[in-house]
């Protein structure tokens, strides 16, 4: 199989002493970011781009690659020690992974991660590797209707993710589109809510956003806790997952692998999108959904899965194409031109030595990941030990530096501070945070794929029928949700 | 972290090939070094994402200058709002002492002129070196109705069908002026969709999504090579050296008016000292005479507009073509 011997090649590039140094440095800085809130993989690689044009195109790719993978494998670390998300894409771990440390479960829950993050990126990997070229000509084909469709199919999945008051999930919903509709108007350039700020122009930063939710309010309803005397002290019992975990994940990690890969190719999608649908994909499909929020291990595996797929996913647009589908990746592209190479439909051909050494690099970087982040579970977990009154300022230290240097705007500091003091009394009210995050994802690229759908359109909405991707994707949606109402009113019916 | 980026970047130091400089330069530049100037690194300010067009060309550019000046140049990206945040950053904010030097694109007259409501103008901008021009470039579709037409017979086309032809634009900007100017003087219509940027609308005429797109060499470089993309016409005064086949808009459909470029050059906030300020000029100036960068620059498709490279007076210079915009945001309404 050609497929084979080009990757053959490629490992042949890879395994050289520099290569595999730059491939090891990479996974590590990966890691130390995705484990600390606030820093995220985007301020690791900008500020390490510089050191890349000295090397080899080769060497410094890998590494910028291997700090974007890395970064999905530290992530879950503080989502399930701490309850606070390492970079955006774990903001879904904690619900559950949390839950597992308060059991003191903390070890299975970060085995099931580091596991799954593994087997799931590993799968990617070998997509990538026989179906790169097939699946790029899919991809480019992927219109504004065809976003649209998935956007609301993205949405729709956000309705599983409530729990607690339905009416108050739903208008957690309805805030996170409010939210993302500051800004620029993406059809007529016009400013929108901005009150004359130009800080406002650009929207909300969603780095600042996150970061205040669920750090900055973590570290609050700590604090309090701290007052009460009921903070978490628990011991780590055992590391890994038992058999019982393992006949509960599998099947979470088999379809958080193909989703997150699917949701990676998308323009928009990637690795916080995937984790959010895996979520609400495994509430969905579980038989006993009122587990999950409670520790169970599948709301671990799935979305972990998930985002570690969506990485390889969203290799494919930008190795393949040239597009980038996220800033992470567009990251990736300017690196690309700065070594003077143009990424795009040729690159695999011009390029094989570079490409191929690129996917070899990733399952060596996602060994190398297994094997660093496995045993480093039990050093994670004895930040634990850490004593409060040292770890909580040095977490919000991390938020405050984190969310700076995404855009180097003090503005973003008071978003995260605003969003820290909103989240802390949201979550004192129980409203759930997560749906107004997923909500404030998707609402500007399904508002942006929806007018760009209708305005492309001879005949109004009816582009949405006629393209049959879109309208599988909007005949599922609605699927789900009459399944839903129904599974509400029999409950209802239940009660009564 | 950080750490292993300082070593890295050390590491990087002692390998860098020593430089190679016209002795002209490095003798204007030891000339020109004020005495106290610098002790500090100097910023380069960046208002768009790492990884963009524009970040690319002021990293290659500090690259270049920190190797002609020997100076410590930190890239700083101050993203939002498109460009705005950082524009007005340089222009309100930033201290004029010669450690801030905005590396940016004249897509910053648009917003003085159209956003800033007054709050700070382009001249609090000196502009202190040219760097270099890319010229906005219509492709079409290598498949399709529209295949193997010019530029002139798809306006004829979009004349007798209006509305009817997809074009992708990005709202608010040169993007849709030019489409304005096309329609104004030939009477068609086009179908605009809109995009967050050129290559996002590449993308969608590649996979069919729209009938024509508009962005920069580099962006379409790729699909052009694999025969997916078909150029048009170029919005320049004069065709590409890299794309001699391809018309300039104004051959193709007369007129002088349809020139829209992004011309790139960095300034120091209005108010920095005039020796430190000649001193920043001259270091980018020597950059800009190394062969090396020029080639790196010419390989991202952007290309050095004579008059702007070979300028005595680079604000009177510079300073003219924004009044040109001026003159055209006022001939539409758009500023009174």
């Amino acid at each position: 199989m050609e497929a084979l011997s080009n990757l053959a090649a490629g490992f042949g590039v890879i395994l050289t002493p520099q290569n595999l140094y730059f491939c090891f440095l990479g996974s590590l800085i990966g890691t130390l970011v995705g484990v600390l809130p606030g820093l995220g993989p985007l301020a690791a690689m900008a500020l390490l781009l510089p050191v890349t044009f000295t090397l080899t195109p080769v060497a410094g790719m890998v590494m910028l690659a291997s700090i974007f993978y890395g970064a999905m494998y530290g992530g879950s670390t503080t989502s399930v020690l701490l309850n606070i998300p390492g970079e955006a894409a774990s903001v879904v771990t904690c619900i559950d992974g949390h839950q597992m440390a308060r059991q003191g479960r903390a070890g299975a829950a970060l085995g099931i991660a580091a596991i799954g993050s593994f087997l799931a990126g590993t799968v990617g990997i070998i997509v990538m590797t026989f179906c790169a070229p097939a699946i790029s000509a899919i991809a480019i084909r992927f219109g504004p209707p065809e976003n649209f469709g998935l956007m609301v199919l993205g949405l729709v999945c956000t309705l599983y993710m409530i729990t607690g008051s339905p009416l108050k999930g739903a208008l957690m919903i309805a805030l996170g589109f409010l939210g993302a509709a500051i800004g620029i108007d993406v059809v007529n350039g016009k400013e929108r809510f901005t009150f004359g700020s130009i800080n406002l122009t650009g929207g909300l930063d969603l780095l600042a956003v996150v970061i205040g939710l669920f750090g900055v309010t973590e570290v609050l309803a700590n604090v309090e806790r701290l007052v009460h005397g009921s903070l978490l002290t628990g011991r780590i019992r055992n590391l890994w997952p038992t058999l019982d975990d393992w006949r509960a994940s599998w099947r979470p990690i088999v379809r958080g692998s193909g989703l997150g890969f699917i949701l990676g190719l998308v323009p928009g999608g990637g690795p916080v999108t995937a984790s959010f649908m895996s979520y609400a994909l495994e509430k969905r499909l579980s038989d006993t959904p009122q587990r999950f929020g409670k520790g169970a291990i599948e709301g671990v595996a799935g979305p972990e899965s998930a985002n570690n797929a969506a990485v390889a996913g969203s290799m494919i647009p930008i190795l393949s194409l040239g597009i980038p589908g996220n800033p992470v990746t567009a990251l990736l592209l300017g690196a690309l031109i700065i070594q003077g190479i143009q990424p795009g439909p040729l690159f695999m051909t011009q390029r094989p030595d570079l490409f191929w050494a690129i996917v070899a690099s990733m399952y060596v970087g996602n060994l190398f990941l297994l094997v660093l982040n496995l045993p480093l579970v039990g050093l994670w977990a004895q930040l634990l030990r850490v004593p409060y009154h040292i770890l909580f300022p040095v977490v919000l230290l991390l938020c405050v530096v984190g969310t700076y240097s995404a855009n180097k705007n003090v503005f973003d500091l008071w978003v995260m501070l605003g969003f820290g003091v909103a989240g802390y009394v949201l979550r004192k009210l129980e409203y759930d945070l997560a749906p107004f995050v997923i909500a404030f994802v998707l609402a500007p690229l399904m508002e942006q794929s929806l007018r760009q759908a209708l305005v492309m359109s001879p005949d109004g909405a009816m582009i949405l029928l006629q393209r049959p991707i879109t309208a599988v994707l909007l005949a599922v949606s609605a699927v789900l949700v009459a399944l839903m109402f129904r599974r509400q009113s029999t409950h209802r019916g239940g009660d009564l | 972290m950080t750490r292993t980026a300082l070593v890295l970047g050390l590491l990087a130091a002692l390998c860098h090939p020593a430089a190679a400089q016209s002795g002209d330069a490095k003798a204007e530049l030891a000339r020109l070094k004020p005495k106290d100037f610098p002790s500090q690194p100097i910023e380069f300010t960046v208002v768009y994402p790492a990884g963009g067009g524009m970040d690319v060309a002021a990293r290659l550019l500090a690259k270049h200058v920190e190797q002609a000046s020997g100076d410590r140049i930190i890239v700083n990206n101050r993203t939002g709002g498109a460009g705005m945040v950082g524009h007005a950053y340089l222009a309100t904010q930033a201290k004029p002492d010669g450690y801030t030097v905005g590396v940016l694109a004249n897509l910053m007259w648009g917003d003085a002129m159209l956003r800033a409501q007054g709050r700070w103008a382009y001249t609090d901008l000196e502009p202190i070196a040219y760097v270099n021009t890319d010229a906005l470039t219509w492709v079409g579709p290598t498949e399709g109705p529209y295949k193997g037409m010019s530029l002139k017979q798809i306006v004829q086309a979009a004349k007798d069908k209006p509305g009817t032809i997809r074009v992708a634009t990005v709202p608010g900007s040169m993007w849709d002026y030019i489409i304005e100017q096309i329609e104004a003087n030939s009477g068609a219509k086009f179908l605009r969709v809109p995009f967050q940027g050129g290559g996002a609308g590449i993308a969608a005429l590649v996979g069919g999504n729209v009938d024509l797109a508009q962005g920069f060499y580099s962006e379409f470089r790729g699909y052009l090579d694999a025969n997916k993309v078909a150029p048009l016409a170029v919005a320049a005064t004069s065709r590409m050296d890299f794309l001699k086949d391809m018309p300039t808009f104004n051959e193709t459909l007369g007129g002088n008016e349809y020139t829209w470029q992004v011309i790139r050059f960095a300034v120091v906030p209005k108010g920095t000292p005039a020796d430190r300020k000649a001193y920043l000029a001259a270091s980018v100036r020597a950059a800009m005479h190394d062969p090396e960068l020029v080639a790196e620059y010419k390989k991202t498709g952007a290309f050095f507009d004579p008059k702007l490279a070979n300028s005595s007076d680079l604000a009177k210079d510079l300073g003219d073509y924004a009044e040109a915009e001026r003159a055209f945001y006022q001939k539409t309404g758009r500023l009174k």
